[in-house]
């Protein structure tokens, strides 16, 4: 389940319920014109769907999952730190595009 | 005031009127000394008409010494009732004295607890509504917690390194100084602002409130406060005008970079006000320490405080890309003579003599 929708959707983001930071996530993808899915982790499932991520992985040599968790394109992108740091570089958006998550 | 302590005998040594001598030093706030005096001369009048009675009685007729007698009854009670009168004001006295005393002592105590602060206070080099670099409230509470009095003083000894790069900074652009060593000296300004990133996170790890507030900053820096620090896009706009030539990629450069702050300031803006709302609900809610919701709410808070940090220092990253060394160095310079000048902005005002109200509005 988690597997198809990572490979169905452009962008996709796994936060726990409620969470500030996943709302962070959420609003800055927003703000780019970006309309990221998001998958609600409840706090029981936490285990569970971050060791089925980090499964999927194909982010790099380490692999953790820590929520919230961003795929870009079907790969596991990173975290907020990673988001924030290439979105203030300005390498975010060509990888957005790239992955046919921005259009203009 | 004089203060009574010097004067002061211990009641024991004196006799029932002595205490007339001892109240008078205190005579004003007491005002305990009227009945005494009236007592005493009561007591003489009594005296009096005693010694005039026994002269009456010697000449004494058999029928007249039972109303003697009465008379000396009537005159023994009084002077019974004028000493008892007497002990009990001397005892209220005493009572009042020792109260006063007690509240000296308590202010005295209180006095050196202040006296204490200030100068821990002062060792870790900040200033204290004063001259000098910006007055800083030390929160009261801070000191109460190791990790935030921690932060405060090595904050105080970050300030004055602060400084210093910023006078470097200074030297070395009117001395024409080569760029590799200028390079340097804008590596080590940006380390410098890195570190206290770092310790922000520490500190926002002991008290999230603390960090979030800015407690430790200068009241003109706090007005100016963001999410536990300031905008990165507002330093931008403020600072960028006096980095006079730029290449037109630069100018787009930065540009971007302007608009890239402003949408991560926003992203993190809405989810500070989800946090707020989070921790206003669980406090309406009574939902406290002993819930498992207070952990994740600290945990939230500390996270959100390092983010904004994080994009601080992205930002600050950024910048030294686009910009050459020599700018950057400029750039660096304009950041820490900003500070500064907030700093001394807040002391100034601080500081002023308070002004009468300049007008009524009716």
């Amino acid at each position: 389940m988690v597997h198809d929708m990572v490979s169905e959707n452009a962008v996709i983001v796994f936060g726990r319920r409620g969470c500030c930071m996943s709302h962070v996530v959420k609003r800055l993808l927003l703000g780019l014109g970006v309309n990221p899915a998001v998958y609600e982790v409840e706090e029981k499932d936490e285990e569970g769907v971050a060791r089925e991520l980090e499964a999927i992985g194909g982010g790099g040599d380490n692999n953790k999952v820590q929520f919230p968790a961003v795929f870009i394109g079907g790969k596991l992108f990173g975290g907020l730190d990673r988001i924030m740091a290439t979105h203030i570089s300005g390498e975010l958006v060509p990888i957005l595009k790239q992955a046919g998550a921005l259009w203009l | 005031m004089n203060s009574p302590t010097s004067h002061f005998v211990p009641p024991r040594r004196m006799g029932v009127y002595d205490p007339i001598h001892q109240i008078s030093m205190w005579e004003e706030n007491f005002r305990s000394n009227v009945s005494l005096s009236a007592s005493t001369l009561l007591i003489d009048d009594a005296e009096i008409k005693f010694d005039n009675q026994s002269e009456y009685a010697s000449h004494g007729i058999p029928g007249t010494s039972k109303q003697y007698d009465q008379e000396a009854n009537r005159l023994a009670d009084k002077i019974q009732r004028r000493l008892a009168q007497n002990r009990e004001a001397a005892r209220k006295s005493r009572l009042r004295k020792k109260a006063y005393v007690q509240q000296l002592e308590s202010c005295r105590v209180k006095l050196m607890q202040l006296e204490q602060e200030v100068d821990h206070a002062k060792q870790q080099g900040l200033h204290i509504g004063g001259t000098g670099l910006g007055s800083n409230s030390l929160g009261f509470a801070a000191s109460l917690n190791s990790g935030i009095a921690n932060f405060e003083m090595e904050y105080g000894r970050w300030l004055e390194e602060r400084n210093r790069h910023t006078l470097a900074l200074r030297n070395a652009l009117s001395s024409h100084m080569g760029d590799v060593e200028l390079g340097e000296l804008v590596d080590g300004t940006m380390n410098h602002y890195f570190k206290l990133f770092g310790m922000k996170s520490a500190a926002a790890k002991a008290d999230a409130f603390y960090v979030m507030s800015g407690m430790w900053k200068s009241s003109a820096e706090r007005f100016f406060f963001w999410i536990g620090g300031f905008r990165p896009s507002e330093i931008l706009k403020i600072l960028v005008p006096r980095i006079e030539t730029m290449t037109e990629q630069q100018r787009s450069d930065i540009s971007n970079l302007g608009k890239s702050c402003q949408q991560a300031e926003d992203a993190l803006s809405q989810g500070m006000d989800k946090l707020q709302q989070m921790v206003s609900e669980s406090v309406a809610a009574g939902q406290l320490e002993e819930q498992t919701n207070t952990p994740n709410m600290s945990t939230a808070m500390e996270r959100l405080a390092a983010l904004v940090s994080f994009v601080n220092q992205e930002t600050l990253l950024q910048m030294s890309r686009i910009l050459t060394k020599r700018q950057a160095a400029r750039w660096l310079l304009a950041l820490g003579e900003y500070f500064q000048r907030l700093q001394a902005l807040s002391s100034f005002w601080a500081n002023r003599p308070s002004k009468p109200a300049e007008c009524l509005i009716p």
